[in-house]
């Protein structure tokens, strides 16, 4: 390994953790307000905002970053007005959106690519991100605008809280609940801004939603769900960069998304009390705990039947009376103490009583068939 | 229009010419309406009848377009420390990453100004709230994990911790047990009998005589207003309703 490669490695891990983290934190907020999609159209908005960065100042961070900042800003305003002045559903009013801006960009980058000579080639990786290309300077400019969103977010904590659960509450405490949503929306932007160049228009809304949603399986507060959400990103970021470095040629950023929604998938699965397998085994095991209190049920009708609270049924008889097999519900209600084995001589099979606590466990259903 | 003084302090909610309009339909047309301080009052009306319109634009959430509000005398923004709200439960998404406590919280939010955090202080005025109405055993449970019943009164003591002088509830009652309707009752006759004043958007007509003592008719206009006992009776009932109902209840 060269001191070049190295240096390569540490400047697209370093660029991808600040990237994961902004998006992230920001990207929490996002989902909380279900505006993944407004994510999508920012950054799909953006691309027409770095062509006319680039045909302004060429390849320079800063002029880059502020164009895709206005177009993304441009875009949320259309989406505002579509929505306010026609009758269109939001979906619809962002999808028109996304579509005319992101084809306006690709017409633009067409038109800078054809007049721009062979430097304008490179803006093209906007499309999907080229992590290799990015130098210090880029890093530098990535961390001050995910260091500015975070102190944003900090001095702002409680008014965005307030506006991300309940805005028309907010209002009534006189919170600037429209400030507030703009500053929303602005935060959003700048998250993006902080990932074009390492993930890309088109990929960069997954850098919003998945860390998110990973992050709000695990925890139950706000404020945890921001740092997970941080969190996961960073953790996405670098291992994307490691893996591609590793692989040699893999795209860094398509890398990054992958393992974000990769443990956004995982989370989604496995995550306890949330998760879709914790919830299967708990629902498996309320249906065993019903079975079992049916088969009580059935024991307690068979010693009503003889008139006999302590009448031992044999198992076959159980099992006939209940109309399905037993045997395992009955081992599982004896390790509870809730049935007894007996024998009935002069019979050898096995026999089965309820217990005290069996019965109890019945009478506290309120079951008094 | 704006007056520097007050105007018509002596009422919690003074409401005069008011017009709310969507797309273009009156959904509240040339309200006239005065609430005194110290009662419990119910809104009622029908479906589509502008009650909780009529709520938002006295908490200047909807704009008018023609009249104006006052509460104590004042214009809403100016009087809003004297005013807890509590909207429909079903408005806000109950999923949100937070427990009873955080939202609670949020009710201290405009006080505290900017850049300020609730402190034990605050801490300590929320859960005196959720004991109020009887949740401080929940304070640390997410939202998610609460019944209907439950996030009503984390609501409830929202609006509880502001200490404000006029509650305005949007139908508090809706989707709650009758153990949960009779505590939320009981502890909004305890706020008017402290003098604070109240004002319920309220569902069921044949407990207006045992909850309210004051009444507000709606249907787009006002039908009727005034102390229930002089403003329940079957002949407003049929202009408020469309002569659809039979006067019910009558309990003493």
């Amino acid at each position: 390994m060269t001191g070049g490669l190295d240096h390569t490695l540490g400047v697209v891990a370093l660029g991808a953790a600040v990237l994961g983290a902004s998006g992230g934190m920001l990207g929490s907020f996002a989902v909380l307000r279900r505006q993944s999609l407004l994510g999508d159209v920012l950054a799909h908005a953006a691309l027409p905002g770095l062509c006319l960065g680039w045909l302004v100042a060429g390849r320079s961070v800063v002029p880059l970053m502020v164009g895709a900042l206005l177009a993304g800003g441009l875009a949320a305003l259309s989406v505002l007005a579509v929505g306010r002045f026609t009758r269109l559903k939001p979906d619809a009013a962002l999808g028109i959106v996304l579509s005319v801006f992101f084809a306006g960009g690709v017409v633009l980058l067409s038109y800078v690519q054809a007049v721009g000579g062979a430097g304008a080639a490179g803006l093209s990786a906007f499309l999907f991100g080229q992590a290799a290309a990015m130098l210090t300077g880029d890093l530098q400019a990535m961390a001050v605008v995910g260091g500015l969103a975070a102190l944003l977010v900090a001095a702002f904590w409680k008014e965005i809280a307030a506006v991300c659960f309940d805005p028309p509450y907010a209002r009534a405490l006189g919170l600037p609940v429209g400030l507030i949503e703009a500053l929303l929306t602005l935060l959003m932007a700048m998250a993006i801004v902080v990932g074009l160049q390492m993930v890309g228009v088109v990929l960069m809304t997954a850098m919003l939603i998945a860390p998110a949603v990973a992050a709000r399986m695990w925890v139950t507060r706000l404020w945890p769900m921001v740092a997970l959400a941080a969190a996961f990103g960073v953790v996405s970021g670098v291992s994307g960069a490691v893996l591609s470095t590793g692989a040699r040629g893999l795209a860094t950023g398509p890398l990054v998304v992958l393992v974000a929604t990769a443990l956004a998938a995982l989370s989604l699965l496995l995550a306890p009390g949330r998760g879709v397998v914790w919830r299967l085994l708990r629902d498996r095991r309320l249906a065993g705990q019903i079975e079992g209190l049916r088969v009580l049920e059935t024991l307690r009708a068979l010693a009503e039947a003889h008139g006999d609270a302590d009448y031992p049924a044999e198992a076959g008889m159980i099992a006939a009376a209940h109309g399905l097999p037993v045997a395992r519900q009955l081992q599982r209600l004896q390790s509870e103490g809730l049935v007894a084995p007996v024998t009935h001589p002069p019979e050898q099979t096995p026999h089965w009583v309820l217990t005290p606590e069996g019965r109890a466990r019945l009478d506290g259903l309120g079951g008094t068939r | 229009m704006i007056q520097a003084g007050l105007h018509e302090p002596q009422f919690a909610l003074h409401v005069e010419d008011l017009t709310v309009a969507y797309r273009h339909a009156p959904v509240l047309w040339d309200i006239d309406l005065d609430v005194p301080p110290g009662v419990m009052c119910a809104v009622v009306g029908p479906n589509g009848a502008g009650k909780s319109t009529l709520l938002k634009a006295a908490l200047g959430l909807v704009p008018p377009v023609a009249g104006h509000v006052r509460v104590f005398g004042l214009p809403y923004a100016k009087a809003r420390q004297r005013v807890g709200y509590v909207p429909q439960r079903s408005t806000v998404d109950w999923d949100f990453p937070a427990t009873a406590l955080d939202v609670v919280l949020m009710g201290l939010y405009g006080r505290l100004g900017w850049f300020r955090r609730p402190g034990r202080a605050e801490r300590a005025q929320a859960m005196a709230a959720l004991e109020a109405v009887a949740m401080a055993d929940f304070a640390a449970r997410p939202i998610s994990d609460l019944s209907g019943g439950q996030q009503q009164r984390v609501f409830i003591a929202r609006a509880l911790v502001q200490e404000a002088e006029l509650y305005i509830l949007d139908e508090p009652m809706a989707g709650v047990d009758a153990v949960t309707e009779a505590a939320i009752v009981a502890l909004l006759k305890g706020l008017r009998d402290a003098g604070r004043t109240v004002i319920v958007v309220h569902h069921d007509l044949q407990t207006v005589q045992k909850y309210f003592d004051w009444l507000v008719m709606l249907n787009v206009r006002v039908i009727a207003q005034g102390p229930v006992s002089e403003v329940y009776t079957p002949e407003n009932l049929r202009r408020a309703f469309g002569g659809r109902v039979a006067l019910v209840g009558g309990q003493g």
